[in-house]
C-alpha cells in the first residue's frame, strides 16, 4: 500500500483509520497516514471514536461465575480426583483406567470423617462427570500442548429409582444426571411446587421420578448455597402446587 | 509408604494456602494435594466465565465450556511445563473449549437472542446512565460476528496483550489486530462514536439486544 496512503483520503474510511489506529499497517505506511491525517478534524474524529470505543469495551464489568456452575465444576473436579486416587498424575498412563496404587491415609481419614456425606458427593460428581464427559463431542482443534483429550464415556443406565427412608444416596447420582420433571412435566410445575412449601425455587440440578417407599414422587436436587452442598426435595406430584404447603414428602440437605 | 504419602500430604495442605503462586498450585496438585487445583479455579474462573460467555453468548454453553475446560486442565496440570504462564495455560484451554463450542454451532441454526423490550432506549448516550451504558455495550459486542467478538473480548475487555491473544486463538498477531480493526468500527458506529460515517461498518441499531446485555450483567 507503500504510496497509496496519501491518495486514499480525504475522505478516510473508517477501516483504514481503525486498522491504523489497531496496527496493522506497516510501519511505513503507517508514518504516512498519520502525518496525512494529522491535521484532519475527520480523521482525529474517527481516531477518537475508536479510542472511546476502546474504553468502552475495557470499562465492561466483571461477570462472577454463578453459584450453581461453580457448584457443577467443584463437583466434577472432586470426581476427577477420587477417580484419579490420592496422585493426581495420569499423564503417564490412561485416566481413565488409572486407579492409585497406595491409598493415601488423609485422605482415607477424611472420607471416613465425611461418612456417607463424602460418598454422595462422589456420587454427585460422577453423575456430573458423566454429563461432562459425553457433551464434549470430537475435539476439531488441538486444544493446547499440555491439554489432555477426553477419555471415557459411561453410559447412563436406567432403572427404578426407589427410595427408602431417608436414603437417597444410592439414586443421588442418577437423579442428578437426570432433567426428566415426569409427572411434574416442566420446570415451571416443579417450581410452583416449591413455592408453595417455600422453599427457595432454583433450576434443579437434577430431577426424576422416583418411588419413595413405594409411592411415586418426583426427586429434585437444587444448589445448596455453597459449593459441593445440595439440597433434596421430594414432591408428590398429585398434591404440590403453589397452593399446597404439604406436597413436599420430603427434603434432605447435603453438606461437603 | 503409606506414612511418608500421609506427611507430604499434610505438608502440601499448607501449600493450598493463600499466598502460594499459581505454579505452586499446579506442584502441589502434581504431588497430591487434594485442594491445590480447586484453589487454582477458585482464583480464575470468574475471569474464564466472563470470557466464556461473552464469547459464547449462552449461559449454558458457557458453563459446558469451563467445566469441560477445567476437567483437561486437571488431567493435564501434571505436565504442565512451568516456562508458560498458568494463567495463559488454563485461559488457552478455555478459549480453545469455547472455539470448539463455537466451530460446531456453526452448523446449527443460531440461538435467537430475546427480543429487546419496546422502547429501550439505545440511544442517545449522554441520557444514560453508567449500567445502562454497559448494557448498551455488551449488547453491541454480542451482535459482533464471531471471529471478531472472540479477540476484542480477549484484548480489549479482558486486556490480554495482542501476542497472547494470537496464542490463544490460534492465529496470527496481524489478523488479531485486523479482526479487532474491523469490530471496533463497527461498534464505534453502533455506539454512537461515530457519527454521519457511511463506511460499511453497520450494524443494525434495531438488532442490539438490550435485554440480553441487562441478563448478562446480573447473573
Amino acid at each position: 500500500m507503500t504510496g497509496n496512503v496519501r491518495r486514499s483520503g480525504p475522505p478516510w474510511s473508517v477501516d483504514l483509520l481503525a486498522d491504523l489506529h489497531a496496527g496493522v499497517l506497516d510501519p511505513q505506511d503507517e508514518a504516512e497516514l498519520r502525518a496525512a491525517v494529522a491535521d484532519d478534524p475527520e480523521a482525529r474524529e474517527i481516531l477518537a471514536a475508536l479510542d472511546a470505543t476502546v474504553a468502552d469495551l475495557r470499562d465492561l464489568p466483571p461477570i462472577p461465575v454463578p453459584r450453581e456452575v461453580a457448584d457443577r465444576i467443584d463437583a466434577a473436579l472432586a470426581e476427577e480426583f477420587r477417580r484419579a486416587g490420592a496422585s493426581p498424575a495420569p499423564t503417564h498412563q490412561p485416566a481413565a483406567e488409572h486407579v492409585a496404587p497406595v491409598v493415601d491415609l488423609a485422605a482415607r481419614r477424611r472420607k471416613k470423617q465425611l461418612g456417607w456425606g463424602a460418598g454422595l458427593l462422589a456420587a454427585a460428581a460422577v453423575a456430573v462427570g458423566v454429563v461432562v464427559v459425553s457433551t464434549q463431542g470430537t475435539p476439531t482443534s488441538d486444544p493446547g500442548d499440555n491439554v489432555a483429550q477426553p477419555t471415557s464415556n459411561t453410559p447412563v443406565t436406567h432403572r427404578p429409582l426407589a427410595v427408602k427412608g431417608n436414603d437417597f444416596g444410592p439414586v443421588f447420582g442418577d437423579v442428578l444426571k437426570a432433567q426428566n420433571y415426569g409427572p411434574l412435566e416442566n420446570q415451571d410445575k416443579l417450581a410452583g411446587c416449591l413455592q408453595g412449601a417455600n422453599i427457595a425455587s432454583a433450576k434443579p440440578l437434577g430431577v426424576s421420578p422416583i418411588t419413595l417407599d413405594g409411592k411415586d414422587a418426583v426427586m429434585a436436587i437444587l444448589p445448596g448455597g455453597k459449593p459441593g452442598a445440595f439440597k433434596i426435595v421430594v414432591l408428590d406430584p398429585d398434591t404440590c402446587g403453589p397452593d399446597n404447603p404439604n406436597g413436599v414428602l420430603a427434603t434432605s440437605q447435603i453438606t461437603p | 509408604m503409606i506414612e511418608t504419602s500421609q506427611g507430604s500430604a499434610d505438608t502440601l495442605f499448607r501449600v493450598t494456602a493463600a499466598a502460594s503462586s499459581d505454579a505452586d498450585l499446579i506442584a502441589a496438585h502434581a504431588a497430591g494435594d487434594p485442594h491445590a487445583f480447586s484453589e487454582l479455579v477458585r482464583r480464575h474462573r470468574d475471569r474464564m466465565w466472563a470470557v466464556a460467555l461473552r464469547t459464547l453468548r449462552d449461559p449454558e454453553e458457557a458453563a459446558d465450556a469451563l467445566q469441560e475446560a477445567f476437567i483437561s486442565a486437571f488431567r493435564a496440570a501434571a505436565s504442565f511445563r512451568a516456562e508458560s504462564q498458568v494463567t495463559t495455560w488454563l485461559h488457552r484451554i478455555v478459549v480453545n473449549a469455547c472455539l470448539d463450542r463455537m466451530r460446531r454451532r456453526q452448523t446449527r441454526p443460531t440461538v435467537p437472542l430475546p427480543e429487546a423490550g419496546p422502547g429501550e432506549p439505545v440511544a442517545p448516550r449522554d441520557a444514560m446512565a453508567e449500567r445502562e451504558t454497559r448494557l448498551v455495550v455488551q449488547a453491541a459486542l454480542n451482535e459482533l460476528p464471531e471471529e471478531q467478538r472472540a479477540p476484542i473480548v480477549l484484548v480489549d475487555v479482558e486486556g490480554y496483550s495482542v501476542a497472547e491473544t494470537a496464542q490463544l486463538l490460534g492465529i496470527a498477531e496481524g489478523t488479531v489486530k485486523s479482526r479487532c480493526a474491523r469490530g471496533r468500527a463497527k461498534l464505534a458506529k453502533v455506539l454512537g462514536h461515530l457519527r454521519n460515517q457511511s463506511a460499511d461498518a453497520n450494524v443494525p441499531m434495531s438488532d442490539v439486544q438490550v435485554q440480553q446485555g441487562r441478563q448478562l450483567e446480573e447473573r
